[in-house]
């Protein structure tokens, strides 16, 4: 596998170095984004459930 | 076939996990603007997940695979060009900071205050129309890949897509946007995982020097090289550069999640964030495409490229993983089509029936509307997109409805945002010639002595469509009587 690696970059090193950038870069980030997106959506739910209750509060 | 019952608990488990994270979030949608735009509370890693998963769909990993099959590593350029306009948007707010800056929900919204409400309704009509006569035929694609990796009897294909959109269709319907954004962030998970955990099995099973050699032997530097093929060319770059372009200014799926943003920072954080996952789009289904090439025989493959990366996963992806693949593959399709009703339906209730919604509409009023729209959208993509068959070609089809919207939106977005002469004449102009110039390029290609020309050179036919919708801006508009001060 890393000889095919290898012989990517000398002869098509474009493909090869975004082949190699594209994984990596998505496994990493898929790993980051779940943990901070979570947080993202207890965040926002947490800040409109908030806003609702303020609104609730209003009309009646 | 290598789908098994445990495969089938995967994918089970995770429709079950999704539906009920869909419909849980229903309780914290209280107003329209909490149903369209997640009361803009839309934080970047959340955004980043639901505009990557929304962005990838099963017809965009057939279509993007095909490309790795019939053109090699050169077939993943558009992903490249894709990557360069959203980051340079991202970084620079070109247009989409003055949009989210506007405070509107819809595009069409931020064009009635500089062309007036005609120009809004218009614009709303050509961007309903272009948008969801190019999702009607996602569910059927969609189905044709699950069939061909799984095995499944193809006369469960209907059955199997309706129950999957009716699945989609009640937590978007619930919940909106906040639906559509905590289910993609699931989705994304589950699809991403799919997706590297495939390409390394691939890579591992296949190996790198194979497909590279594959792409040598049938394509040869013309597998690399765009500008060295004679499929592609310097006029299918620049064909490429301004339909990815016009679609990050204007598509509403990608515009949705600026607006949706906390803020303008954050907005175009997401498309920055976002940007190089337009590479692995179309890079990652190119090399299973590729892989496709490498181990199919002609037979195997029958004549259809496009099915050819299905039935090579359906050979070289074991039970246990199969499942995987799949829920990944549902989870591709779930986040598009939730986020295309949404969005598409935000456009026809916001500026479309505008002129009909006559003094102030209640919030309750106001999601059922939303709610009903969504659920007439659903019933459209059922009768268009799954029980009416399609004749002709996919790929023609698809590039002539997107095209009708986005030459036409995007240099009304880049003339109301940057240009003070731009008007309602130059605005109707290009409105015009941005849906009648594709569909013209379409008759020529069938009927009149230059068919062939038009065939072989409708990259050609979309560049001109962009040059001559910006003049028809600069033209009726410098038409256009100014007022007098």
């Amino acid at each position: 596998m890393i000889d095919g690696i290898m012989n990517m970059l000398q002869n098509h090193w474009f493909w090869g170095f975004l082949t190699i950038a594209c994984l990596a870069w998505y496994s990493t980030i898929t790993i980051y984004v779940s943990i901070k997106g979570a947080g993202d959506i207890r965040d926002m739910l947490r800040r409109l459930a908030r806003a609702k209750s303020a609104n609730d509060k209003k009309m009646s | 076939m290598n789908f098994t019952l445990l495969d089938g608990s995967i994918v089970g488990v995770y429709l079950l996990v999704t539906m009920v994270a869909g419909v849980m979030v229903r309780k914290y949608v209280g107003k329209v603007e909490d149903f369209l735009v997640a009361g803009r509370e839309m934080d970047l890693y959340l955004g980043i997940a639901s505009l990557a998963a929304t962005e990838f769909g099963i017809v965009t990993c057939m279509y993007t695979a095909q490309n790795g099959f019939t053109k090699g590593f050169a077939g993943a350029i558009p992903g490249v060009l894709t990557f360069l306009a959203m980051f340079l948007i991202g970084y620079t707010g070109f247009c989409i900071k003055p949009l989210r800056d506007s405070g509107v929900m819809t595009i069409p919204e931020l064009f009635e205050k500089k062309f007036g409400p005609r120009i809004r309704w218009a614009s709303g009509v050509v961007i309903v129309l272009g948008g969801l006569l190019n999702m009607g035929v996602f569910l059927r694609t969609g189905g044709d890949f699950l069939v061909n990796v799984s095995g499944m009897n193809p006369d469960y294909l209907e059955l199997m897509m309706t129950a999957l959109l009716v699945g989609v269709a009640v937590y978007t319907i619930l919940g909106g946007m906040l639906s559509v954004l905590v289910t993609d962030f699931l989705q994304f998970i589950v699809m991403s995982a799919g997706l590297i955990i495939v390409t390394f099995l691939i890579l591992d099973k296949v190996g790198w020097s194979t497909l590279v050699n594959t792409v040598e032997t049938h394509y040869g530097e013309a597998g690399f090289n765009p500008l060295k093929n004679e499929s592609m060319g310097w006029s299918y770059v620049i064909f490429n550069a301004l339909l990815n372009t016009a679609a990050a200014l204007t598509w509403q799926t990608q515009i949705a999640r600026v607006l949706a943003a906390k803020d303008t920072a954050t907005g175009r954080k997401v498309y920055t964030g976002t940007s190089f996952f337009f590479v692995a789009r179309f890079l990652i289904p190119g090399i299973w495409g590729i892989a496709a090439l490498a181990i199919l025989t002609p037979e195997q493959i029958g004549g259809n490229s496009l099915l050819a990366m299905p039935k090579m996963l359906a050979m070289l992806v074991p039970a246990g993983l199969m499942g995987l693949l799949v829920a990944s593959m549902l989870a591709a399709d779930m986040s598009t089509d939730s986020s295309y009703m949404l969005t598409w339906g935000s456009v026809i209730y916001n500026d479309i029936m505008a002129p009909f919604r006559k003094g102030k509409w209640s919030e309750k009023k106001g999601l059922f509307w939303n709610r009903t729209i969504i659920a007439i959208i659903g019933v459209f993509l059922l009768i268009y997109g799954l029980w009416y068959k399609l004749e002709g070609d996919l790929w023609t089809y698809l590039g002539i409805t997107g095209s009708i919207y986005l030459s036409s939106m995007s240099i009304l977005l880049i003339a109301c945002c940057y240009w003070k002469r731009a008007n309602s004449w130059g605005a109707a102009a290009a409105i015009f010639f941005g849906a009648s110039v594709p569909a013209l390029t379409l008759i020529l290609q069938k009927v009149g002595p230059y068919t062939e020309w038009f065939k072989t050179n409708d990259t050609v036919c979309g560049v001109a469509t962009y040059v001559i919708v910006a003049l028809a801006m600069v033209i009726g508009s410098l038409m256009k009587p100014q007022a007098k001060a």
